[in-house]
């Protein structure tokens, strides 16, 4: 549904995008997830076609963006990181704007102001100024007239920000229902909403996709290892470096008493071993946790990983210098 | 059609929600009202020669221009500047809605405010007629003259605005143009060449305005305000496609 090929964005200083390509089936709900200056909102300027590219290219819905630009915008709902009204306008007069600007017939403008408005939970707002209205009410009009039109695809730039908890639940669950119908490409830096929402999830550091994959698969996949927290009750102090012989552990922590956490290697499940050497040399096995990381770990060791290797490089130029 | 139609109405609403549209409607019957009454009365003096007060009123004086030069910035600085400024410009242009559909949707609510603010001058004419007679032509020919005005002057403010990252900076821009364009054409008199003088003379604004006024309406000066307002509403469709290379 959508087709990124080779996207890139330069300044005259920087690449804020580079090289992106990536590939979004119907009915796919894709998280878009980086640190800020990433190059998540350029990715979604160059895909709703606000922004042009440098180079690359981009198809929504079988349309070239460049080529054909009013088709493809017809086909795109989109809901800019910054939601902007205009503070003059009624809700309702703003989502009739809107309506006529998307194209809607207008014998169905009524009913779609009504649906939407109902969706986003703005319908006891429909008289009040746009100027007037809070920040969560403003990113919810905003929704609304993103999805009057009913586009086959909905680009979202971090569409919970600045809703107060019960309304980002109330939003998450419009989003998953709004994935059966429509192709969603949502960018947020929120990683629980990711698990929640997303059935595939981007990471983009600095211009680069870094992952790309299932939440489950990136925990499991890229992160390698995983960890083991295990209680032994044993006489002597022979525990550490048993679990450390183990085929597969990388390492040991003794962490109190008879505490240990076990680093194991990727792919590899220690449990059994480490319950029948417990059996084996008469231990008593109190507990055994296995501990896959979280999406934040795999996130943070994504784009931290590059900063830590850049200092690094930098400090080596310097000292060269 | 309907889109445009869509983008007049917003900008309608706009205009007549801000105080600054009753200021400017205040002060333009003020002014308006002044100058009537100047003209009026320097007339009604036996010492001065006879001629036509409406004739006067369009474009005969400098308050009319001074005052034109002004107005027009103020009315056209907001509308795509002050887009830009607050963000709504991203989601109208990723709306299916083309560039050039945009600039004239804005470029036709500019006109419509500024015929509006016209209107209120036809009673002028109305307290004329009942005093003496009037003739029509002139006075149709002065309106036409009026028009093809606003046409010129909002193409060339809404140009600035789309240029121009906020409305002050538009405003200012669009008043440095305008009387650039408006003087460039009164030169005409302190020029002996023939040639830059009968090119000067074409874009002498004041003349043009002065011969609408007396009811002759000279094609060149159509052409010339309607070619210099299509260029600028063409540049501002430009404008707005390259701020996506940005």
């Amino acid at each position: 549904m959508i087709e990124v090929e080779g996207l890139s964005k330069r300044y005259v200083d920087k690449e804020a995008v580079a090289n992106v390509s990536f590939f979004v089936p119907e009915g796919e709900v894709l998280g878009f997830l980086g640190p800020n200056g990433a190059g998540k909102t350029t990715t979604m300027r160059m895909i709703t076609g606000y922004l042009e590219p440098t180079a690359g290219q981009v198809r929504v819905a079988g349309i070239d963006v460049a080529r054909d630009p009013l088709a493809a915008r017809a086909a795109i709902g989109y809901l800019p990181e910054n939601v902007a009204l205009y503070p003059e306008m009624r809700v309702e007069e703003y989502l009739r704007f809107r309506a006529a600007v998307e194209g809607v017939p207008r014998a169905e403008v009524k009913a779609r102001i009504a649906e939407v408005s109902e969706r986003c939970m703005v319908a006891d707002v429909g008289r009040q100024l746009c100027g007037t209205l809070s920040k969560g009410y403003r990113q919810r009009v905003g929704l609304a007239g993103a999805l009057i039109h009913r586009p086959k695809v909905l680009i979202l730039d971090e569409p919970t920000i600045g809703l107060d908890p019960r309304q980002i639940v109330k939003i998450r669950e419009l989003l998953r229902e709004l994935g059966r119908d429509h192709t969603v490409i949502l960018s947020t830096h929120i990683l629980p909403e990711v698990e929640q929402v997303c059935r595939r999830v981007l990471i983009i550091d600095r211009g680069s996709i870094v992952a790309d994959g299932t939440p489950e698969q990136l925990r499991a996949g890229l992160t390698g290892s995983s960890e083991l927290t295990v209680e032994i009750e044993a006489p002597g102090d022979g525990v550490a470096t048993a679990l450390a012989a183990l085929p597969g552990a990388a390492e040991v922590q003794q962490e109190g008493d008879g505490r240990y956490r076990v680093v194991v290697e990727a792919g590899v499940d220690l449990r059994r071993q480490v319950f029948q050497l417990a059996v084996a040399r008469g231990w008593v096995l109190l507990g055994l946790a296995q501990s896959t990381p979280s999406l934040e770990d795999v996130f943070l060791r994504l784009t931290t990983r590059d900063v830590a290797a850049e200092e690094a490089a930098q400090v080596e130029e310097v000292g060269r210098a | 059609m309907r889109k445009t139609l869509a983008l007049v109405r917003r900008e309608l609403v706009a205009y007549f929600s801000s105080p600054l549209a009753y200021v400017i409607l205040t002060a333009f019957l003020f002014f308006n009202g002044y100058v009537f009454w100047l003209i009026v009365a320097f007339l009604n003096d036996p010492r001065s020669q006879a001629m036509a007060p409406l004739k006067l009123f369009f474009g005969g004086t400098i308050f009319f221009w001074l005052f034109l030069l002004f107005m027009v910035p103020v009315i056209t600085m907001r509308l795509l500047a002050e887009e830009r400024r607050s963000g709504t410009l991203e989601v109208l242009l990723t709306s299916p809605v083309s560039e050039g559909q945009v600039v004239f949707g804005k470029f036709l609510a500019a006109l419509l405010f500024y015929l509006f603010l016209w209107l209120p001058t036809l009673v002028y004419v109305l307290i004329l007629a009942t005093h003496s007679a009037i003739d029509p032509g002139p006075v149709a020919a002065g309106y036409l003259g009026i028009l093809l005005l606003g046409i010129l002057f909002a193409a060339v403010g809404l140009l600035t605005s789309a240029l121009a990252k906020n409305q002050i900076v538009a405003a200012v821009f669009a008043f440095a143009v305008l009387v650039v364009l408006f003087s460039v054409g009164l030169l005409e008199q302190l020029v002996s060449t023939p040639w830059l003088k009968g090119a000067l003379g074409y874009m002498n604004l004041w003349d043009h305005m002065d011969d609408f006024a007396r009811g002759l309406v000279d094609t060149r000066h159509v052409v010339y305000q309607l070619s210099v307002a299509g260029l600028s509403l063409f540049l501002a469709t430009k404008a707005l496609e390259a701020s996506k290379g940005r």
